[in-house]
């Protein structure tokens, strides 16, 4: 006999023994005695290292004691061996799935599909995988809390927010935001409470922030952001993504209110379409401006407390019921109601003045005063001013404004506040907060302030 | 193994302020393209970026454009020419060009600044006609004096240098040709306030010491002891720019006060807000309707934290205490 053919029948030894010992691991497999199948693979695999089939058993019978790590290396070194092997792509994706790595998962599955069309548990598997990957995508996109941990997983929303996820997101929302009227009723029950937030301006971490001294938004949590929620801030997209989620998760709990920069011509200026365009596209932007003509506009409280954006009106005489009945589908007006809703600022001194912003007007305690009663309310709370202190209460209490966007432009050193209402006796409480670090990215339409540093 | 430290401390503070020249050029030539003011230089000296800048900005662009401009118009026009102009810490500005086109150029315009800001100056102006074209046509014979850190014609001259060293500055602009005994007027805008107050206060004296009829316009920051201005001083630390002489910029009063004590006569001095209402209100209404603006108190901010400041040496009684708002 040759060298080589002793050798040869060495080798041809070895692989029977290891063979043998291959029956002895699936019998104990079948058993469910997983500790010695994955025993006596091994012992097979010292004798054969280069068999594709023992490492696909041999991880199969990690995953059955949940040693995923170990399940993933098995997988990949059979496909290392054996890349036409399909059951190592199986053995692969599992692994992937059970370590929560779906969009790799996704990708194996994919490969049986290709290779086997009419493979109906592959398909089944991966239209599986495919519904988790998107579900994940969504969770991830509108739960706050991970994210917060690092600037990394904060980007990863920009790659997990697939245009997809986004276009199913935004379509969603515009449903449950058409089935609402222009003035949403709500009732708060003795034993409940509700938070009111203003302005938010794409300020995305102090938006987390704010989730993290008044908890996530529950059934038992609800909250009412007031408008504002893009322009300005590095993160437009980020912030209206995350309350759009939470608006689909608890479309009875979390409501949300049209502010004059949800509205193209305030995108356009003020960063909101930049960032979307540069983002996604234009067609993104296209969407989420049709989805903005349809956010209600105020909303009212036990038939105590009216909410909005901007402000009272140009007009004595305008009732709950002309604000019921207003057309919102639509960029507003120049003027009219629906223009104030969104724009008017409270004054001072009584009576109305023309309006330093240009559009709508100025009005004062004495129009409040006329309102309310009119309408049977005890006050109003609006937004669309920056405040120092996040808050402020004028009109002896029945006109107040929150601000929620803390360090406006990096620049403006305000805190931000948030207001709690109970049922039992609609009492304004006011919670305040400051600002916290965010990365140092500047919005996209234009150089932040930060960068910006005034004028040098 | 000795190791050289590339860029020391004070260079790195130097690159910063530096860098506030590209700042100034692109929010000055993001406004007039927008239609604040007309320009037709400042396209040569800095490309358009993508990025718009924020109305508020704009707005207090158009305030310290017309501030300055107003003030230096008077100046022009009470000397009748007859004058020399200095603007410390020019930058990439236009104003030769704007003077030339108007017909209201003083004697000889000097401009200082780093000498890296002045070589990329000097840069634009050799290699653009429509910028080189106006400089030659004042200028006597058919050649300039130009090496790498100054350029030097019969009315515009530019030079390299650190206004923290006087008696270089002094040996330069004397190689010039300044005239002491002429009429002079110095324009700093966003200058002084990175230098300490002993350098400024330095450089102060040595104007009264040397020019005996001059003014001073001072445009930089005020106010900043309050939460607005602390911000800008934190915002701007993180980009290693350090006000070093913002302890003067404290109010109307300090800013007055260091003029005071090194040898002004009288000086005036107005926050940005009052300045602005100030100026032509039409075309203040007209710049205020090109752009809308979506939160009057960022604006607000933006110009009670700036002023200008004037003040006035006037040994030849030119009524130039006169020159203002």
């Amino acid at each position: 006999m040759t060298d080589y053919g002793s050798e040869k029948m060495a080798e041809e030894e070895r692989n029977s023994s290891a063979e043998k010992l291959k029956e002895k691991a699936n019998n104990h497999f079948k058993d469910k005695d997983y500790e010695n199948a994955i025993k006596y693979y091994s012992e097979a695999l010292e004798l054969n290292p280069s068999n594709a089939i023992y490492y696909s058993n041999r991880s199969l019978a990690y995953l059955r004691t949940e040693c995923y790590g170990y399940a993933l290396a098995d997988a990949t070194r059979a496909l290392e061996l054996d890349k036409n092997y399909i059951k190592g792509y199986y053995r692969r994706a599992t692994s992937n799935m059970a370590l929560g790595k779906f969009k790799a998962a996704l990708k194996d599955y994919e490969t049986v599909v290709r290779v086997r069309p009419n493979d109906k548990d592959a398909k089944m598997k991966y239209q599986e995988c495919n519904k988790i990957v998107k579900q994940k995508a969504f969770e991830r996109a509108i739960a706050g809390d991970e994210l917060k941990r690092s600037v990394v997983d904060s980007l990863d929303i920009e790659n997990m927010s697939s245009a997809m996820v986004m276009v199913e997101i935004l379509v969603q929302v515009k449903e449950v935001l058409t089935k609402l009227p222009s003035l949403v009723e709500i009732t708060l029950q003795e034993t409940e409470k509700l938070t009111i937030c203003g302005d938010t301006h794409g300020q995305y971490y102090d938006l987390l922030n704010i989730f993290e001294l008044n908890s996530l938004p529950s059934p038992t949590n609800p909250y009412l952001f007031n408008g504002d929620f893009v322009d300005r801030g590095s993160f437009s997209v980020e912030v209206i993504l995350t309350l759009f989620g939470f608006k689909l998760l608890y479309p009875e709990h979390f409501h949300l209110l049209r502010g004059n920069h949800e509205t193209d011509n305030m995108n356009q200026m003020y960063g909101f379409e930049g960032e979307v365009k540069a983002k996604y596209s234009s067609q993104m932007f296209q969407l989420f401006s049709e989805v903005f003509q349809w956010l209600p506009l105020a909303q009212c409280i036990n038939n105590k407390v009216l909410v909005m954006h901007g402000g009272l009106f140009s007009e004595d005489g305008v009732t709950l019921d002309d604000i019921r009945k207003i057309d919102r589908n639509r960029q507003p007006p120049d003027s009219g109601p629906m223009c104030d809703l969104l724009w008017s600022d409270p004054q001072s001194q009584n009576g109305r003045s023309v309006s330093k912003r240009g559009v709508s007007c100025q009005f004062g305690p004495d129009v409040t005063e006329r309102f309310l009663e009119q309408n049977k309310l005890q006050y109003i709370v609006r937004s669309h001013e920056v405040k120092a202190e996040g808050y402020e209460v004028t009109h002896s209490g029945k006109c107040i404004t929150v601000f929620s966007a803390p360090n406006y432009c990096d620049q403006m050193g305000n805190k931000g506040a948030y207001i709690h209402l109970r049922g039992s006796d609609l009492k304004p409480e006011f919670h305040q907060f400051t600002a916290v670090p965010h990365p140092n990215v500047k919005p996209m339409a234009y150089a932040n302030s930060l960068m910006q540093l005034g004028m040098m | 193994m000795a190791s050289r430290q590339f860029l020391s401390c004070s260079d790195t503070a130097d690159e910063a302020v530096r860098a506030t020249c590209d700042d100034a050029s692109t929010c000055k030539r993001f406004a007039t393209s927008k239609g604040y003011w007309p320009d037709h230089y400042v396209q040569y000296f800095v490309r358009q970026i993508g990025e718009r800048k924020a109305p508020e900005i704009n707005r207090g662009y158009y305030g310290r454009v017309k501030g300055m401009n107003l003030l230096l118009d008077s100046f022009l026009k009470k000397t009748q020419c007859n004058c020399q102009v200095v603007n410390l810490g020019a930058g990439l500005d236009t104003t030769f060009w704007r003077l030339k086109d108007e017909n209201v150029m003083p004697k000889k315009l000097f401009e200082v600044d780093f000498p890296m800001i002045v070589a990329r100056k000097i840069h634009h102006i050799k290699t653009k006609p429509p910028l080189s074209k106006p400089l030659i046509e004042t200028h006597s014979t058919d050649s300039l004096l130009l090496d790498g850190h100054s350029l030097d014609s019969d009315r515009y001259c530019i030079i390299g240098a650190d206004l923290r060293d006087i008696s270089v500055l002094e040996d330069k602009l004397k190689k010039f040709q300044i005239n002491p005994e002429l009429p002079t007027l110095f324009l700093s805008e966003c200058v002084l306030v990175y230098m300490s107050p002993e350098q400024s206060s330095r450089l102060l004296h040595w104007i009264t010491e040397t020019f005996p009829t001059a003014m001073f316009i001072n445009y930089e920051q005020v106010n900043m002891n309050d939460r607005f201005g602390q911000i800008m001083i934190e915002n701007l630390q993180r980009r290693q720019c350090n006000l070093a002489g913002v302890d003067l910029c404290q109010s109307l009063d300090s800013q007055r006060e260091r003029f005071l004590s090194s040898g002004w006569e009288s000086v005036k001095a107005l926050d940005m807000m009052t300045v602005y209402s100030m100026l032509p209100q039409e075309d203040v209404a007209r710049i205020e309707r090109l752009e809308f603006l979506d939160e009057r108190e960022l604006l607000q901010q933006l110009l009670q934290h700036y002023c200008i400041c004037w003040a006035v040496k006037d040994r030849l009684s030119l009524d130039l205490s006169q020159i203002g708002f």
